[in-house]
């Protein structure tokens, strides 16, 4: 029986019909009941565009199939549910999901046509394959961060609880003491609980970072010394107080990694060495290899046994037969300098045996010591003027004017001493955290001292004559000459930057060309 | 009449040049640069059609009082939309102030940290202060990488790694040694005693010598700059020469030093922030320029206010003319292109800091040649060649060797 709408389907809707098929955006094909080639859309014939001229009419679904996949057009073709047998099937398209050399994917779909054959539609499914893939990936890594995240909470739960017990204990002691010596072991004994704490935090802290993926290296050439000292004014108190020799040989070469990280890493090799050794020597030495420098820290402590070296690197791992509670290691530090170093793309290693010692070692690329940057960012007066590292006397009243010439000169580099009584010169100058270079003053001084007189006192203090400069804001003639007269330079409130630079460059290293000088 | 204009009216040009004085040599060649530089432009139809007349003023010793002078002389009665010329060592930038009322663009090539410092301190007053070549401060810290290059490139084989640095009395010496201290531990180099600042330049070095001597070190340097006390300095070390490299800051270049000291100054080391590298542009603006000036000019120097020249021009002719003094609007365009358009000069490229509104040097602060003016860095040969430029690729076009008295 006819449905009623295909009473309609006359030359006209035909022709329709057709038209709407080659203007498809989606590949579609028309195959016999027999299962061969009628007619295709451009975008089917674009898609599979692996014939040497246009897919040739007549052709099966299995030899389409077959040559379709010599040509390499595609890189992965399979049925949903895994393959069916193919015997006696006309249709072994439909169901399919091809995935092509370029990366698009397509779903095949196929549905029955009026006259008994298959229409197979060639569905872009690339970016929702992609998504799903996408989607897979997260939910896989937000497993993995959820288990991780479990074990490292149990753990790191654990580590708290030990010395946060501690305090509880010592907080009551030291509240119910009355003793003062008991009282002060106590405080003690608290310090190191927190301290352990604030390791303890410090490292979830890093490990949280990693975890979020947000620790990005920022890699430049430098030179390893810069690295290698703060390392030494870091753990050089530490090796003495537990009577370790600790021995950084120095280092000329310049590296390429991330300076901030690169010290982490080596730091936790240093605090690693110096916990496990109780006696010796603690050594950070340098060796080139080929391309690389290889950075280790060497001791003289207990070692480990060879079937721990991979495990060392685990989270919240430690030898059991090694720990006390007085080395309050929480077994993050190797863990951090293993992820650290992925991190940066060095290698690591580790040479140890039980009695021996051990090597824990970080291989890193040499750079060009002429792209080498040195500590600071931002090169200016105060870290290299020609004023860099002089101390200033500022005798001024007016607090404003004092805070604004103190900034002027601490950006030249410049240490800026002040005095602001002026009753007891020679205790007071005794007082100053330095010995000035140059001395500013202003003329008039509280108390109705007059600088010129203030600076004289202090020369005498200082049993050496120091440069001095007076600024005022009286413009009297007599005044200033009188001050010339005395010696001094005098420059006019309101002082200019280039003004003051210039008398007091001339004062300090040229004082040929003071005329109050000759 | 300020703004951007159609007339043809020429548009002045000022330059504060030493034409009298111990710097005459260099002010006459700055002229020179500058000179040429007008004369180029001008044959190509100025700046938007106007022609560019250069206005010269003498700054003599190059003190404050006399360069703020000529820069007032300048404003006021020249009216010049830009103030551009190579060093004056003295003024400290009290220059600076006369110019910045005015709003006017100022380029020199005073080389010096200051330069930073007040840009910093006030950018929107500075906006129009410029320095043409890097500050001093990257001498030090660029010997310093030099030093460590040649070392551990096995050309030289330091017998320790101690630096005596001997500086002058000038803000730039004395920025120029404390950088070289502050960065030599870095490197592995050790400073037998702090920078020695000489306040007052002696024509008997030995005493000094002598005293530097007792300390053994692998390098001697000395930052003071003026030709002729190196040529005195180094022809009394030549006396009983140390076993150490020798660098003498820039004044050895010049024809003063190589005429004083002849043959004894072959091996000796030194630098320039900006100079002429050896390729096609360098090549070419040298023979322009002697051809021009005559074949005892020096291009080297001549080069500095030539480049910053046609800088000038290019930013003046992309932001749409040039402004004299109170022209703000117009000179804030032309600032805000020079920062922003990286110029390849005859001396490299000058490319101006965003902060700091200096060259950038290579290879101190940027890794990529095409983006910063290079430190050369030279060794003397006999007095009649031409300095060997030993560093840093890819401008070399020589090898070091070890000096005779190694």
């Amino acid at each position: 029986m006819e449905q009623p709408g295909e009473e309609q389907a006359g030359p006209q809707h035909l022709a329709h019909d057709a038209e709407a098929f080659m203007g498809l955006a989606h590949g579609a094909a028309l195959w016999s009941p027999d299962g061969t080639l009628l007619t295709c859309n451009p975008a089917f014939a674009r898609l599979f565009n692996c014939f040497a001229g246009s897919i040739p009419a007549g052709i099966g679904q299995r030899q389409f199939l077959d040559l379709v996949e010599q040509s390499g057009l595609l890189v992965q073709s399979s049925q949903a549910g895994g393959e069916p047998a193919d015997a006696g099937r006309l249709d072994i398209l439909s169901g399919r999901t091809m995935v092509f050399s370029d990366g698009t994917v397509c779903r095949i779909v196929g549905s029955p046509s009026r006259g008994g054959g298959t229409v197979t539609l060639c569905l872009d499914a690339t970016d929702a394959t992609r998504n799903a893939r996408a989607l897979e990936r997260a939910r896989d890594s937000a497993v993995t961060a959820d288990q991780t995240k479990s074990r490292f909470l149990r753990a790191a739960n654990h580590d708290l609880r030990q010395p946060l017990a501690s305090l509880k204990i010592l907080i009551y002691s030291c509240i119910a003491s009355t003793n003062e010596a008991e009282r002060s072991q106590a405080l003690h004994a608290m310090d190191v609980s927190v301290a352990i704490m604030e390791d303890l935090l410090g490292a979830l802290l890093n490990i949280g970072q990693l975890d979020a993926g947000k620790v990005e290296a920022n890699v430049t050439t430098f030179q390893l010394a810069s690295v290698l000292e703060r390392l030494r004014v870091q753990y050089d108190h530490q090796a003495r107080e537990k009577g370790l020799d600790l021995r950084i040989l120095p280092s000329k070469a310049a590296v390429k990694s991330d300076r901030v990280l690169l010290e982490r890493v080596l730091g936790n090799f240093l605090g690693n060495a110096l916990r496990y050794t109780e006696v010796g020597r603690v050594l950070v030495g340098c060796r080139r290899r080929g391309h690389l420098l290889r950075i280790g820290v060497y001791d003289t402590g207990c070692g480990i046994p060879k079937e721990f070296h991979e495990a060392i690197f685990d989270e919240f791992f430690r030898i059991a037969e090694q720990q006390d509670y007085r080395k309050h290691s929480l077994g993050l530090g190797l863990n951090i300098a293993k992820r650290l170093a992925h991190v940066l793309g060095h290698p690591i290693l580790v040479d140890s045996r039980p009695g021996m010692g051990s090597l824990f070692a970080i291989d890193v690329p040499i750079g060009n010591v002429w792209h080498s940057t040195v500590g600071v960012q931002e090169i200016n007066e105060r870290i290299g003027g020609e004023f860099a590292g002089l101390a200033c006397l500022v005798l001024e009243d007016d607090v404003h004017l004092r805070n604004a010439l103190t900034t002027l000169l601490e950006r030249w580099g410049i240490e800026v001493l002040t005095l602001e009584v002026f009753d007891d010169i020679a205790a007071r100058v005794a007082g100053l955290a330095g010995r000035p270079d140059i001395i500013i003053t202003d003329y008039r001084l509280r108390g109705g001292v007059q600088g010129t007189d203030a600076v004289n006192q202090i020369n005498d203090v200082l049993e050496l004559p120091c440069p001095a400069v007076v600024v005022t804001a009286d413009t009297s003639p007599d005044l200033i000459a009188s001050i010339r007269g005395q010696g001094f330079p005098v420059l006019i409130k309101p002082v200019s930057p280039s003004g003051l630079r210039v008398v007091m460059h001339n004062l300090l290293f040229e004082p040929e060309l003071v005329p109050e000088l000759s | 009449m300020t703004e951007a204009s159609t007339t043809q009216e020429p548009i002045p040009i000022g330059s504060m040049v030493p034409l009298s004085g111990t710097s005459a040599n260099d002010g006459r060649e700055f002229r020179n640069g500058l000179t040429l530089a007008v004369d180029e432009i001008n044959a190509e139809g100025g700046i938007l059609g106007r022609p560019l007349r250069p206005v010269f003023i003498d700054s003599g010793r190059q003190t404050a009082e006399e360069v703020v002078r000529a820069a007032r002389i300048l404003i006021r009665e020249h009216r010049v939309h830009a103030i551009i010329n190579g060093y004056n060592i003295g003024p400290q930038n009290s220059e600076y102030e006369p110019i910045a009322d005015a709003g006017v663009i100022y380029i020199h090539h005073n080389t010096l940290l200051q330069h930073h410092d007040t840009v910093a301190s006030d950018p929107d007053r500075y906006f129009g202060c410029f320095m043409g070549d890097p500050a001093e401060y990257w001498y030090g810290q660029g010997f310093i990488k030099f030093l460590s290059w040649l070392s551990e490139s096995g050309q030289w084989k330091p017998h320790n790694r101690r630096i005596a640095i001997l500086s002058g009395p000038k803000p730039y010496s004395i920025v120029i040694a404390n950088a070289m201290a502050s960065a030599s531990s870095e490197f592995g180099w050790q400073l037998p005693f702090p920078p020695r600042i000489i306040r007052t330049m002696v024509n008997d070095w030995r005493p000094i010598i002598e005293e530097v001597r007792r300390h053994d070190p692998a390098v001697l340097a000395v930052t003071q700059f003026h030709a002729g006390d190196l040529a005195k300095f180094h022809l009394q070390f030549m006396e009983a020469p140390m076993s150490c490299l020798v660098y003498l800051q820039y004044g050895a270049l010049h024809r003063t030093f190589s005429n004083i000291v002849g043959d004894k100054g072959r091996g000796a080391i030194v630098g320039t922030v900006i100079g002429l590298p050896r390729d096609e542009m360098g090549r070419h603006f040298a023979q322009t320029y002697k051809a021009k000036f005559g074949p005892h000019t020096t291009p080297e120097i001549g080069c500095q206010p030539y480049s910053s020249m046609h800088h000038y021009a290019i930013a003046a002719s992309v932001a749409g003319g040039t402004g004299g003094p109170g022209a703000f609007a117009i000179n804030r365009r032309i600032a805000k292109v020079l920062l922003n358009l990286p110029y390849r000069s005859v001396a490299g490229t000058v490319r101006y800091h965003p902060k700091w509104q200096a060259a950038v040097p290579y290879p101190d602060a940027t890794r990529d040649p095409s983006l910063g003016l290079p430190h050369l860095f030279y060794q003397l040969r006999e007095p009649e060649d031409p300095p060997a430029l030993i560093a840093p690729e890819p401008f070399a076009d020589a090898a070091f060797e070890l000096p005779p008295w190694l």
